[in-house]
């Protein structure tokens, strides 16, 4: 007798290689069939498919405000992405971008492109011309207000394309159903750390809580030992939520 | 030789035959030098073209997508001008015998005879208004014609009967007058109805669009502006209103139809007509030396950016230039006016002008800078001396003194002027909710300092 798995696997052995590497089964991380961009975190690749953000499909970052820690979260990969030569395009961002900033994520002046939309259709139809195109680069799309039927049908122009697109949008958004194939719910931590969930990717069911070590890249050369952990060193005022947080700040201070 | 004839209707519509003709000779002008007009049809030798464009079929197939929006009633390829338009005459198309027979710069006579036998006398110039006398002698076809004595046709009907058959059939060759190529492009189109809805107009100067397509391909040039201009119905229209116009400009050299006729709809979309249009002419503005892209295998970066160009272009045609912009960094220490958003489709300056990049020079010793910038600096309540922004803040790190701008001023409302001169104490400053931002403290008008909002290091 033999167990299902091996019986499985073995007749997956069977198959031509470039239909079996279609095949995924529920059970272990899909390999995406476009490239992927390291993340610059390896406890995060470890646990996307394919080992980074996924080009030519569509991810989705969820955060509980816009212009909270998109490009901490992000800025690895960009660096990857203008390195080779891609643009970074930004669609209706909630703030304007600052480029002397960006500058420490190695973006140049010449690869940052933003467009400037108004309404939530409008936001949707640059996505789609600039994921349409189809070149190699990176479209970071806040989109808000996106019902599931638009993101469909970005998700299937992106399919199989070279462009990396990432969705950003509330943390509202999760209960709704979503056409991405890797959605992520991203929150800020204590002492410059990100708190990342992987809320839907191709794979087994992720319930962890991720914590990466991430200081904005320009305050990297001016932060000291001591604000590289504020919450152990400085006062925080009422009002801080973490738990660890407030049993820190309770002992007295030492400087 | 490979001759392609392409007959117009006569009476072509609405305009002329002339300028029907001259429109369609300067798209044809794209495939080969050697354009000539003949009667009502347009005729062109291709024979040297045929690898350029991918042989015969592909040519053929370009021809037939391209031609109906011309005004073009019927193709027909043949080894000879006459015979080619004989057969255009007699709507015949036959690519696949075209091709055998254009093999060699021979004209194959015995192929193209097989062909040419059957068809009507009306289907030659010179024979048309002899067909009738013809048709009593018992003679109706080409074939039966060319079987009678030549020497007998030429005392009966004159030399050039004789000389036309030769010609059609290959064994003698004409003299053509080419078309040359006008140094300036400016195409007219009657239109056949009024109409009275900007977005039809785009349909309409599409086949305008084909002729500046041929004509750019000709020059081997590639178009920077163009003006479509339209006028209204003459019977209609209020005086003082004699039409209008649109000026298309594209970031690059650009020939590729498909993309200047998306263009143009972007633009045409937010057109209110004043009344019916009649007509409907385009202008070359200016021109530039084009470089078609390489066919390369694989994908190219600079192919990249020139598909990447195009979008962008297209987004500024719906949303404004000023929507779609990119950054330009500027020597000043003073956050809001140390980069300024200049449109992506104006043309970037070569190099800066300091070899070494501005920030590394003048900014970033130390300073920390955020990666989103408020538009206006947000004035923050105040708890006990510490800023409030979703809850307290704490301050971390700083103060970084910014100070200057005693130089610039900016006219505001009732023609006084303003000094932009800050002073500011910027903190690195932590939210419980909103992340890391940057704040900064100066003073007020009347009062003693107030805290604002500046940056997020999201």
């Amino acid at each position: 007798m033999t167990s299902p798995a091996l019986v499985s696997s073995s007749r997956l052995a069977d198959l031509p290689p470039a239909v079996a590497a279609s095949v995924w089964r529920g059970d272990d991380l899909a390999v995406p069939t476009g490239a992927v961009v390291s993340s610059g975190w390896a406890a995060l690749d470890a646990e996307l498919p394919g080992g980074g953000w996924p080009c030519g499909s569509l991810t989705e970052v969820l955060s509980p405000q816009p212009s909270l820690l998109e490009w901490r979260l992000l800025g690895q990969a960009l660096r990857q992405v203008t390195a080779d030569g891609g643009n970074v395009v930004l669609v209706g961002p909630p703030k304007p971008p600052f480029l002397p900033g960006l500058q420490a994520l190695g973006l140049q002046a010449r690869q940052l492109i933003w467009v400037q939309t108004e309404t939530p259709a409008q936001r949707l139809w640059v996505t789609e011309q600039l994921v349409q195109a189809d070149t190699a680069g990176a479209v970071l799309a806040w989109l808000p207000q996106a019902r599931a039927e638009p993101l469909r049908r970005l998700q299937s122009r992106l399919q199989g394309g070279r462009t990396l697109c990432i969705a950003l949008r509330p943390e509202g958004a999760r209960s709704e159903s979503s056409p991405a194939s890797l959605r992520l719910l991203a929150q800020t931590g204590p002492d410059w750390t990100l708190r990342v969930q992987v809320l839907k990717r191709r794979g087994p069911l992720h319930d962890q809580t991720l914590v990466l070590p991430s200081v904005p890249s320009s305050l990297e050369a001016v932060l000291s030992r001591r604000t590289r952990l504020p919450s152990r060193c400085l006062a925080l005022p009422a009002g801080a939520r973490h738990a660890v947080v407030r049993a820190v700040s309770a002992e007295p201070l030492r400087h | 030789m490979l001759w392609c004839a392409l007959c117009l209707p006569n009476p072509c519509g609405t305009e002329s035959l002339a300028s029907a003709q001259h429109g369609l000779a300067l798209w044809a002008l794209q495939f080969t030098p050697r354009v000539t007009l003949l009667d009502e049809a347009v005729l062109m030798e291709v024979q040297a073209s045929l690898r350029l464009f991918g042989g015969a079929g592909e040519l053929a197939a370009r021809v037939r997508v391209d031609s109906p929006a011309l005004g073009v009633v019927s193709v027909a390829w043949a080894a000879t001008a006459l015979g080619a338009l004989a057969l255009a005459r007699a709507q015949r198309e036959d690519v696949g015998h075209a091709c055998d027979s254009g093999g060699g710069g021979e004209v194959d006579t015995t192929l193209l005879a097989e062909r040419l036998d059957p068809l009507p006398l009306t289907v030659l110039t010179v024979t048309a208004p002899l067909a009738d006398t013809l048709a009593q002698l018992g003679c109706r076809t080409l074939g039966e014609l060319r079987a009678l004595p030549r020497g007998g046709l030429t005392r009966r009907f004159g030399p050039a009967l004789v000389e036309a058959l030769d010609q059609a059939y290959g064994l003698r060759s004409p003299v053509f007058s080419w078309v040359t190529l006008p140094q300036t492009f400016c195409a007219r189109l009657d239109l056949m109805a009024r109409v009275e809805n900007a977005m039809a107009l785009v349909f309409a100067a599409k086949r305008l669009l084909l002729q500046l397509q041929g004509w750019l391909v000709a020059r081997n040039a590639g178009v920077t502006a163009f003006t479509l201009r339209w006028q209204h119905d003459g019977l209609r229209h209020q005086p003082g209103e004699e039409g209008d116009a649109l000026v298309i400009r594209t970031a690059q050299p650009m020939r590729d139809m498909a993309h200047l006729s998306r263009l143009l709809a972007e633009q045409l979309a937010r057109v209110q007509l004043a009344a019916p249009v009649e007509t409907l002419i385009l202008e070359v503005d200016s021109v530039c030396d084009y470089r078609p892209p390489t066919a390369s295998l694989l994908p190219d970066a600079a192919e990249d950016r020139d598909t990447l160009n195009r979008v962008l272009e297209r987004l500024a045609a719906r949303l404004g230039a000023q929507r779609v912009v990119r950054p330009v960094l500027r020597e000043d220490a003073r956050p809001e006016w140390a980069q300024q958003w200049v449109p992506a489709s104006a043309p970037m300056r070569a190099r800066p002008v300091s070899a070494r990049p501005v920030s590394a020079t003048v900014r970033s010793e130390g300073l920390p800078e955020p990666t989103f910038l408020l538009p206006e600096p947000l004035r923050l309540a105040v708890r006990g001396n510490r800023p409030l922004y979703q809850g307290e803040l704490q301050l971390l790190l700083g103060p970084h003194r910014v100070e200057g701008g005693w130089w610039h001023r900016v006219e505001v409302a009732g023609g006084a002027a303003e000094g932009r001169q800050v002073a500011r104490d910027y903190w690195v400053a932590l939210s419980a909710h909103a992340g890391a931002l940057w704040v900064f403290q100066t003073r007020v008008a009347g009062e003693d300092a107030a805290w604002f909002l500046h940056g997020v290091f999201a």
